[in-house]
């Protein structure tokens, strides 16, 4: 007997649970807060790509000065290096060095098999690595905004 | 109880609501306005920049690798005028480290012109003046924090690229100079000015980060390679200085060419100028065919002439080296008196004989024997007259009367054969004489041996500019001008290698009269003469101590050729030989 009244009781309240209006404004509540948990989700992944890309850009900016001002630099010190290697600089140090230019009758030559006098050819034809434009895919550097006008502009270019 | 909650609830969400829908209703209006759209553009305005990305100059060098012209960096220094807080220090630093007067820097700044926010106060500053500069405001900033003093701040520094010219002088006439403009004067740079100056681009460059995925690139200017060695044009300018200072001469010239190709080796003149400091080319020269005179001031060469008058004559048939003459000291050609340099006569000459003694009426025999229009065309066709088309600026044809001109005379054909009367630049006159030195074959000088654009090399080729005489008339003369150098013991030889070449003293007019006293002396010679390897011509203007070529030029080609023939490795005849016969 009391165990039946038990099960009644329990199921009762059961009931009356499953028919609270409460329940049913905290199921809303609980939907809405899930959207705006999404909502928050989406947001701060936006955010942190678009930083993310804002931060290589930037990088990119930087290393295009750098490259500008290495290539001043490798400029600047192979003009120094050609004014401390000319001519009048080495023949000085030459006389410095005990050296003095000699006469043609001093000249000893040597006939060596298969020596062939160097032609001038100083500079390789070798080409210089290229600084070509990025191909960076749009995935990786359109907002979500750019992202939406552009498929808003395929729709409507697929609805003519 | 209940229904007075909902119904205060419904209130609240229909206020909120309508709150939300005023918000979003005003966000369209305004993203929607006139306003918007004005916005809109001046942010777009802003989005990119539009830049103009200048290439660095080409580089020059010699064929050896050596650095001719470069590039340096120099700074621009200058005031931003809206963050500018003491002009006074500025003004104290800048007139320290620069020499450049305090008053003038300080009215710059506090009086600048209408509409600026930035004024230049220096330019072209050297790296280290701008780096001691940049390290007092460094130093400064420092103390203005600790509140001691006024730092440097507004004071700007701009780098840029300038030309700079490692050898200072050294073949100033073949190199030529660059303004602060970045225009080219002079020799291969203003003949090559729009491949070493590149080509200017502009960009629109995104401000945004996010659309920084695009690298500008701009090419450089053409890098060039001469054909100049460097060490010989150093030698050839020293022989060169020290030539005046024995002889006593004005001006002079050397020049050194490969005469199978036409590669300037050298070219060595006075006076010359450290491109470093363009700015003096005032100073130096009076008029621009000073700068470089072995292309650009004609004058009467003289009897370096012969050695064309003697190829005419040998290749049309008129004579040949045995062919011999009864020299009587005078000829008189279109009603004038022709005589020897000396005024004696030489009795029976052959033509080797008229080479080595240098026989003015033994030339002018040979001319008027083959008469004006055959003598004409073959001094046509050496190029007396017209440019060699050399790849410098500035260049002169120098003047060669024809038949019919205005100012032509029948004793021209007579004093043209012997050098006067005619005008010609040195290039021109070893462009001539190369058809006799390459067996025939004109070859047209030239100054570039390569050029370098995108890291690949082009080089350039060989140019012929016609065969004016036969290999046989060619190779026939070579071998007279080396025994009538060899008969006269002349100054010009180097022992163990056999040499051509012929001397040259032409008086110069003054007030329409030769003058006796004043000359141009010359020499012309190539060798080893059966593989010529070298060519050198030599002028000396007014030389003191001695009137003749041969007492001045010669010798100088002498001591030129020893020279070339050490930097240029070449072997005495014997050796040669052996390695031929191996």
């Amino acid at each position: 007997m009391n165990i039946q009244n038990v099960n009644q009781n329990f199921n009762h309240m059961v009931h009356a649970y499953k028919v609270a209006p409460w329940r049913i404004q905290r199921q809303w509540i609980g939907s809405a807060f899930g959207v705006v948990v999404v909502l928050a989700m989406v947001a701060t992944l936006y955010l942190d790509v678009t930083s993310k890309a804002a931060i290589a850009g930037r990088e990119i900016q930087d290393l295009t000065a750098s490259i500008t001002i290495s290539q001043q630099v490798s400029a600047d010190l192979q003009t120094e290096y050609a004014t401390l290697t000319s001519s009048s600089v080495m023949k000085q140090r030459a006389l410095e060095l005990g050296f003095r230019p000699m006469k043609s009758r001093e000249a000893e030559y040597l006939v060596v098999a298969g020596y062939t006098v160097p032609q001038p050819d100083i500079l390789s034809s070798a080409p210089l690595p290229q600084l070509s434009v990025l191909s960076i895919l749009p995935e990786y550097n359109e907002s979500l905004l750019d992202w939406v006008d552009e498929q808003i502009a395929l729709s409507s270019r697929g609805l003519r | 109880m209940r229904q007075q909650y909902a119904r205060r609830t419904q209130v609240l969400t229909l206020a909120m609501g309508l709150i939300a829908l005023a918000i979003i209703v005003q966000m369209t209006r305004i993203q929607n306005s006139a306003e918007a759209a004005i916005f809109r553009q001046q942010a777009s305005n802003y989005a990119y920049e539009l830049r103009t990305f200048y290439p660095d100059r080409g580089e020059i060098y010699d064929r050896n690798g050596h650095l001719l012209a470069g590039n340096k960096s120099v700074y621009e220094i200058g005031v931003d005028l809206n963050i500018v807080k003491d002009p006074n220090a500025i003004a104290t630093a800048v007139s320290v480290e620069l020499g450049i007067d305090y008053s003038q820097i300080l009215d710059t700044i506090q009086n600048p012109p209408e509409g600026l926010s930035y004024v230049v106060i220096a330019d072209f500053i050297e790296a280290k003046q701008a780096s001691n500069l940049q390290e007092l405001k460094k130093t400064l900033e420092e103390q203005a924090a600790q509140g001691v003093r006024g730092g440097l701040t507004g004071l700007e520094f701009k780098s840029h690229p300038q030309r700079s010219y490692p050898e200072d002088a050294l073949a100033s006439n073949i190199i030529g100079f660059v303004n602060r403009e970045g225009r080219g004067y002079f020799g291969v740079e203003e003949k090559y000015n729009t491949l070493l100056a590149g080509n200017p681009v502009q960009v629109l460059v995104p401000t945004d980060p996010n659309k920084a995925s695009e690298i500008t690139r701009v090419p450089d200017g053409t890098t060039l390679v001469l054909t100049i060695n460097r060490d010989l044009q150093a030698a050839a300018e020293q022989i060169l200085d020290e030539a005046l200072i024995t002889y006593e001469a004005q001006g002079g010239t050397i020049v050194v060419m490969d005469p199978r190709n036409g590669e300037l080796l050298a070219m060595a003149v006075t006076p010359r100028m450290d491109l470093n400091q363009f700015w003096n080319y005032g100073v130096i020269y009076d008029r621009a065919n000073e700068f470089n005179p072995a292309i650009s001031m004609p004058y009467e060469p003289g009897s370096v002439v012969k050695i064309l008058t003697m190829a005419a004559a040998l290749d049309s048939g008129i004579a040949t080296p045995g062919t011999t003459y009864l020299d009587t000291g005078s000829i008189l050609v279109g009603g004038a008196t022709i005589q020897n340099w000396d005024q004696e006569l030489w009795g029976v000459q052959d033509m080797t004989g008229c080479l080595q003694h240098s026989l003015n009426v033994c030339m002018a025999t040979l001319s008027t024997q083959m008469g004006a229009n055959a003598f004409y065309s073959y001094m046509d066709n050496f190029g007396l007259g017209h440019l060699t088309g050399i790849d410098m600026s500035g260049e002169a044809p120098g003047r060669l009367k024809f038949p019919g001109d205005a100012d032509w005379y029948p004793v021209d054909l007579g004093t043209n054969s012997f050098g006067q009367g005619l005008t010609a630049t040195p290039i021109q006159i070893m462009m001539a004489a190369s058809s006799v030195a390459n067996h025939g074959r004109t070859v047209t000088p030239h100054a570039l041996f390569a050029m370098v654009r995108d890291g690949r090399q082009y080089n350039v080729p060989a140019q012929f500019a016609g065969s004016p005489i036969s290999t046989q008339t060619a190779d026939m003369l070579s071998g007279m001008l080396a025994v009538s150098l060899e008969l006269e013991d002349s100054l010009a030889l180097v022992p163990g290698y056999r040499i051509a070449g012929k001397t040259g003293t032409a008086q110069i007019p003054v007030d329409g009269f030769y003058d006796n006293t004043q000359t141009n002396a010359s020499f012309i010679g190539w060798g080893p003469i059966d593989d010529p390897q070298f060519m050198i011509y030599v002028w000396l203007e007014r030389p003191a101590t001695s009137i003749w070529g041969s007492e001045t030029a010669a010798p100088v080609f002498g001591e030129m050729a020893e020279k070339t023939i050490i930097l240029l490795d070449i072997p005495p005849d014997s050796i040669r030989q052996q390695i031929v016969a191996k």
